[in-house]
């Protein structure tokens, strides 16, 4: 039997207003990530209660990432062939590859270039998010922090302007990113971040939802699941999980990115 | 076959007892983590967090008191299990009683094993009323005698003396679990018993303690691939080749330990198709199975999940015969629950002798009735305003939206650290023995 406020809640979705959905997808990040990161802090978590956060996290994820498929698929022109190359660089949730992130040095640096001319409160979470995730990592993996592929020099890409559709135009550059095999998936953050303008920040985030992103919850938000519930496992970089993992990083940034613009 | 077993409105259900304390605070030790009546229902044990094991006897029936049957006194207490640390993994090892199951009763003696975390235990509670009195050697204080002194040879001859329950544990079953053990159930060969956690499932022989045979594995070479665990286990009650687990997935398996040592292959995969219109971040986990019985009779099973309760046809695999809502009025809010952690709660269920009827518990302190030949249910509530003897609970509801009538509670006022989650009813007569935190209500149905 299907209550009657579930049906028009599809309907909504349909039309694009999705709204609640959105609201309830960010509501059960926030509680799995907090349930995800206190369970992680105990000697022995609860493996049933482990698992069922996992897969629900894994769940939020995969609707990220469709909600920024069909944005970017909206969007891309027909000569640009959408090819179903998610499925390619991202695995499937069960082969949960480690965590692994971009050389963050470069990655600060580079920023710390970039942003020396605009000082926007943005720019600095992400790379503040960046820090922390890698941080994060060392300490997980030691040895194996040296396998980072180093990422591109930002001074060879342009910023481009972003208009009213600034959200699927990033959207579609991840996308043109993605769609070629050869393009280094370190160049993706790049051009993510060149192409917010930054003229249209504000100093105060005034988001559609009225949450406000600070370099901490954006910290928060990313998903470490690659940390298993068990204690005695050893995780080992893969270069292909290594790559894939960062697509997934990058969507998800990608995505609380999109959050912080009035969806007109 | 007892005149009318049922539940539901058929029958109305009278507060009989409240066994535990009275205070608003409630010591963790003291809540009740599991309750089982023995095979004949004389006996009904509870387990709680300290590690305690308390025994209720039945007393016989009275004449002079007609309209009660026999009310339940403490008959034996002990304590099972004591907190343990783990020096390897520096952890600590809970004593709280996880399950207690009976085995049936051979001499004179009772059996039951309990289980914590990591270990399963056989106790033996067994009576004393008489003494030996004239020993040769020693005094009746115990002391030796003089051996010069004795000039005459006497039988010693057995004296009454105030009856005594002592509780002996003579088998420690340890070390066979990596995992917290969620379930233990006897097998019908009174020879073998089988005990569960998360990811494995071993069988056990009554008699050895060194050592058990694994028969579910569903550990994952790389443990990050983990998603999916066993939440509860039990032996078929007639076959003994015959076992089921369930998972935290929403499916039951069923295994013969006939076709191979490592039943890592089911005979029967049971679940049901998920309905994509009520599909929702939770569906997961409301869908996660936190109990499994089968009925007496051996031909159905059921099983709890967060909002309903299911009965199968072992027949039929791909879907339940029967299905329960418990409090569908809390669908919508999945969300809070996910939040305060209420949607982790493990209700267990269980039926009645004649498994026409079928309980489980809820919030509020409130137990759902289900009568499967009428299909009608009831709500009620085990509290200390409706404990006076005998009692009759009103039946209970809560109002999903509208106006509230009176008599009704509205779903945001439920209490939702006052949970039900563990039922008993007796085998063969219309009592039920309900734990509510730290309290044990123990109702039965008006003798007419």
């Amino acid at each position: 039997m299907v209550a009657k406020g579930q049906k028009r809640k599809l309907r909504r979705e349909d039309e694009g207003g999705g709204s609640a959905r959105e609201s309830q997808l960010q509501s059960v990040l926030d509680i799995s990530m907090d349930k995800f990161h206190r369970d992680q802090a105990l000697v022995e978590p609860c493996l049933l209660r482990s698992v069922l956060i996992n897969n629900t996290l894994r769940q939020v994820q995969s609707e990220v990432r469709a909600q920024v498929e069909s944005l970017s698929a909206a969007k891309i022109p027909a000569k640009l062939k959408p090819e179903p190359d998610f499925t390619q660089l991202s695995p499937p949730a069960e082969h949960h590859a480690p965590l692994s992130s971009p050389n963050a040095e470069n990655t600060e640096d580079d920023f710390m270039a970039w942003t020396s001319e605009e000082d926007f409160s943005l720019s600095s979470a992400i790379s503040a998010i960046l820090k922390d995730l890698d941080a994060v990592i060392d300490a997980g993996q030691g040895p194996c922090a040296s396998q980072r592929a180093p990422l591109s020099s930002v001074e060879n890409l342009t910023p481009c302007p972003l208009r009213t559709e600034r959200t699927s135009d990033m959207a579609s550059s991840i996308k043109t990113e993605l769609m070629c095999p050869g393009c280094p998936q370190d160049v993706a953050l790049d051009k993510l971040l060149l192409d917010i303008d930054p003229s249209v920040f504000e100093p105060e985030l005034n988001l559609l939802q009225g949450f406000s992103v600070t370099a901490d919850d954006l910290v928060k938000y990313l998903p470490s699941l690659s940390k298993s519930p068990s204690a005695s496992s050893s995780s080992s970089l893969v270069s292909r999980g290594q790559a894939t993992w960062e697509i997934q990083e990058i969507e998800h940034v990608m995505d609380i990115l999109m959050r912080t613009y009035p969806q007109s | 076959m007892m005149a009318g077993v049922g539940g539901g409105n058929d029958f109305q259900w009278c507060f009989s007892q409240v066994k535990g304390a009275i205070d608003e605070d409630v010591a963790e030790a003291d809540i009740i983590s599991t309750v089982e009546f023995n095979y004949s229902g004389e006996l009904l044990a509870t387990g709680d967090k300290g590690g305690r094991v308390v025994i209720f006897q039945r007393e016989q029936e009275s004449k002079n008191r007609l309209l009660s049957r026999g009310e339940y006194n403490v008959y034996s207490t002990f304590q099972s299990h004591e907190p343990e640390f783990d020096y390897l993994k520096s952890l600590e090892i809970e004593e709280k009683i996880n399950k207690i199951r009976w085995l049936p009763q051979q001499n004179a003696a009772h059996f039951l094993l309990s289980a914590n975390d990591k270990t399963i235990k056989l106790w033996k509670i067994s009576e004393r009323d008489k003494r030996a009195e004239g020993y040769n050697l020693k005094d009746e204080d115990g002391r030796l005698r003089d051996p010069f002194r004795i000039t005459t040879l006497r039988v010693p001859v057995l004296m009454p003396m105030d009856l005594m329950v002592e509780a002996s544990p003579r088998r420690i079953f340890a070390n066979a679990h990596t995992y917290h053990i969620n379930s233990i159930s006897v097998n019908s060969d009174y020879e073998t018993y089988l005990s569960a956690d998360d990811l494995r499932i071993n069988l056990w022989h009554l008699e050895i303690t060194d050592r058990s045979f694994n028969i579910v594995d569903i550990k994952p070479a790389n443990m990050e691939e983990l998603t999916e665990v066993i939440t509860a286990a039990e032996c078929h009650p007639h076959q003994c080749n015959v076992f089921v687990y369930s998972s935290s997935k929403g499916t039951i398996r069923l295994c013969d330990m006939r076709a191979a040592a490592l039943c890592d292959r089911h005979s029967k995969f049971f679940e049901e198709p998920e309905d994509p219109s009520s599909r929702s971040f939770f569906s997961e986990i409301i869908s996660s199975i936190s109990d499994v019985k089968f009925s007496h009779s051996g031909r159905y099973m059921m099983t709890r999940d967060y909002l309903s309760v299911k009965v199968w046809d072992l027949n039929m695999e791909n879907r339940p015969v029967e299905t329960y809502q418990v409090h569908e009025y809390l669908r919508s809010k999945l969300c809070s629950l996910y939040e305060n952690d209420c949607i982790f709660d493990k209700f267990e269920c269980c039926w009645n002798g004649s498994d026409s009827a079928i309980m489980t518990g809820s919030y509020n302190n409130f137990f759902r009735m289900f009568d499967r030949n009428t299909r009608r249910d009831i709500t009620l509530e085990a509290s200390r305003e409706n404990s006076k003897p005998r009692a009759m609970l009103k039946p209970r509801k809560v109002c999903t939206g509208g106006k509230r009538k009176k008599d009704e509670i509205s779903v945001d006022s439920l209490d939702f650290n006052k949970k039900i989650l563990h039922t008993a009813w007796h085998p063969k007569e219309n009592v039920i023995a309900v734990a509510a935190t730290n309290n044990l209500y123990i109702f039965q149905d008006k003798i007419n």
